[in-house]
């Protein structure tokens, strides 16, 4: 079996002012080699105006048995959030 | 029941996604690698009729578009390759199975594109008939399958319209494009209408599939919206389509067809239609060819990259 | 249809336009046939930029020429002693490595035709220019990695390139054999020459090939028509269909 090809996620900012955005991964052998997949594969449509690719190996994920200790606990806050508050009728601009 | 399946059976009841990391059930993981890995080879694999007619378009625009097109098959078969590898079967693998006869593709590319109308005619028909199902499965329940699909059904928008200017210019040209026009729609037209896959009564996979949510509506359901379609483009192009007992059934608001020729569809699909051993030799020819390339992409990469871990 | 040509500057435009034409289609080749699938998409999209270039080339040409002929009459109704494309780009896809190499050695020579085309006085020659310095610059990029991928990477591979670069390195000396028509329409002739030397001479000594010593060919000049026997395969293949039907239209 070959080796040698990895993976890498690839990540697509469109136009300046907007964020970058995960678009999808490509094989490539190199870094060079990375970015050229990517802008071949998902930017042949005017898609890109900045590109990075990132190693999939390098990404580091929630353990997956934690995934309920990392996300539940911000479950029962709603005090972030502005819809919490009640404010009194006429008050403008808050 | 677990909690493991119990957290599985609420996401396809409330129609959410699921997503890579997600416990499934083993068999609808294995179902989803066939599928997708059926899929990724059939975008591969039709790249090959196509491409036997890129060399000889007659216009640098029809060449340009039919290029641009069967690159897009590629990006497809990538995105395709790419969703098998969040199930976790690897691009090696898969291509390795299809070498080995193990995965299939759709039978419609192992028939030959003669002449150019031909081009026309699977744009058309052959296109036709993957964007009504692959619109269908955007509704897929495995999240990346879904999202690769919204993809790929945007950018093949042009792809269907890129076969009926063909068939345009065939049908309306001179008396021998029309008449090549009419023997491409002949050859593909059946074959075009199994491409849905057995009727449902017959289909082996489709009660699992259809509770997973993996197909979202039936062969037979996606094969009528096709046929309901495309005669009247046929008719727009003064085309007849090859089957004497078509017509309209008024009660249904559906069109009624002859009995396919399901025969030649599962002998095709053994593997004895017109261009199934050559279609293969092409791919692995391809992949032996560039084996001493990867090798050394592969070996520069081990000189020049910064080892990383 | 018998094609004629009566301006100068369009008769030397018509060598820049077949160049690109011609190497277009033999990248074409590799669809479906690349190594791997997000190289075979690369090559679609040189091939596309080359036939995008050769399409607007062609149409400039007819405008000079007072639009007796569109940009497809020219691409599939003229044999091979009216095509004027460097000999280096109608050599085959033998293997990856002349795909790369012939890649390379062109788009450097390219990089140094659209740079002088920049100022022309041909307003529109100068503003595709402009466009086609990217997409060159992206060629050129993608076959410089390669070069050096093959060069450095495996035994075969530099083997395979050695042997590709020797082999088509037999089709340069013509380029810079510069006549009448080049000197009125490039800037400097010399120029492209010297650059082209010194970038391809920098590239293969630091992918280790070898520039093993050319005679001097005697295999006349593209710019008379002249051609290896492989332009005849390629056009009759290209122009099949136009030339089967002529009264079809596409």
């Amino acid at each position: 079996m070959e080796s040698g090809d990895k993976v890498w996620e690839v990540f697509v900012q469109k136009k300046s002012g907007l964020p970058f955005k995960h678009v999808g991964n490509v094989h490539a052998y190199d870094k060079k080699m990375a970015v050229q997949n990517a802008r071949d594969l998902y930017t042949r449509r005017g898609e890109g105006r900045e590109l990075w690719v990132v190693p999939t190996s390098e990404i580091v994920s929630v353990p997956l048995d934690d995934a309920d200790a990392f996300f539940d606990p911000s479950e029962d806050k709603p005090y972030r959030h502005a819809t919490f508050y009640e404010i009194p009728d006429g008050v403008k601009h808050l | 029941m677990d909690k493991f399946q119990e957290a599985f059976d609420e996401i396809i009841e409330k129609d959410l996604k699921v997503e890579p990391r997600d416990w499934m059930p083993e068999e609808y993981r294995k179902t989803l690698i066939r599928q997708v890995s059926q899929h990724a080879h059939s975008e591969v694999i039709g790249m090959q009729p196509e491409g036997n007619w890129l060399l000889r378009a007659p216009s640098l625009r029809a060449k340009q578009v039919l290029l641009a097109k069967i690159q897009d098959e590629a990006g497809h078969g990538l995105y395709l390759y790419s969703v098998a590898e969040t199930l976790g079967i690897s691009r090696a693998e898969t291509i390795e199975q299809l070498h080995q006869g193990k995965a299939k593709y759709s039978s419609i590319f192992n028939y030959p594109t003669l002449t150019w109308a031909d081009i026309g005619a699977v744009g058309w028909l052959v296109d036709g008939a993957a964007i009504i199902n692959q619109v269908s499965l955007q509704r897929t329940s495995y999240g990346p399958y879904s999202r690769a699909m919204v993809k790929i059904c945007k950018e093949e928008s042009f792809h269907q319209r890129q076969g009926y200017e063909i068939m345009c210019q065939m049908a309306f040209g001179t008396p021998e494009q029309k008449e090549m026009a009419q023997d491409a729609l002949n050859r593909f037209w059946e074959p075009s209408l199994m491409m849905f896959g057995p009727h449902d009564a017959d289909s082996v996979h489709k009660g699992q599939s259809m509770a997973w949510k993996i197909k979202r509506e039936s062969n037979d359901h996606l094969r009528q919206r096709f046929i309901d379609r495309t005669v009247a483009q046929a008719e727009y192009l003064g085309l007849t389509i090859p089957d004497p007992n078509l017509k309209f059934n008024e009660e249904t608001g559906h069109y009624e067809t002859s009995p396919f020729n399901w025969d030649e569809f599962w002998n095709v699909v053994k593997g004895n239609g017109p261009c199934n051993t050559q279609r293969l030799d092409h791919h692995k020819r391809a992949h032996e060819n560039g084996a001493w390339v990867r090798e050394a992409a592969a070996a520069y990469a081990a000189k020049t990259e910064n080892k990383v871990a | 249809m018998k094609i004629t040509i009566e301006n100068k500057e369009a008769k030397f435009l018509l060598r820049i336009a077949d160049t690109a034409l011609i190497l277009g289609q033999r990248v074409a080749e590799l669809c479906s046939n690349g190594p791997f699938l997000e190289e075979d998409i690369a090559q679609s999209n040189i091939s596309l930029d080359l036939f995008g270039r050769a399409e607007e080339l062609y149409k400039i040409i007819a405008k000079i020429e007072g639009d007796k002929y569109t940009a497809d009459d020219y691409v599939f109704h003229r044999n091979e002693r009216e095509y004027f494309n460097l000999k280096l780009v109608e050599q085959p896809n033998e293997d990856f490595a002349w795909t790369i190499a012939r890649q390379y050695m062109h788009d450097v020579y390219v990089q140094e035709v659209f740079s002088q085309f920049q100022s022309s006085s041909n307003e529109e020659l100068a503003g595709l220019s402009a466009k086609v310095l990217k997409e060159i610059r992206y060629s050129y990029l993608h076959s410089k990695d390669w070069m050096m991928r093959l060069g450095l990477g495996t035994e075969e591979s530099h083997r395979r390139l050695q042997d590709a670069v020797s082999h088509l390195r037999k089709f340069v000396e013509e380029i810079f054999n510069w006549d009448e028509l080049d000197r009125e329409y490039y800037q400097d002739c010399d120029k492209i020459k010297s650059n082209w030397e010194s970038e391809v001479n920098a590239t293969l000594d630091a992918c280790n090939i070898t520039r093993e010593d050319i005679p001097s060919q005697s295999m006349r000049d593209y710019r008379d028509g002249f051609h290896s026997e492989h332009i005849g395969h390629l056009l009759s293949i290209m122009q099949y269909l136009p030339r089967a039907y002529p009264d079809a239209k596409w």
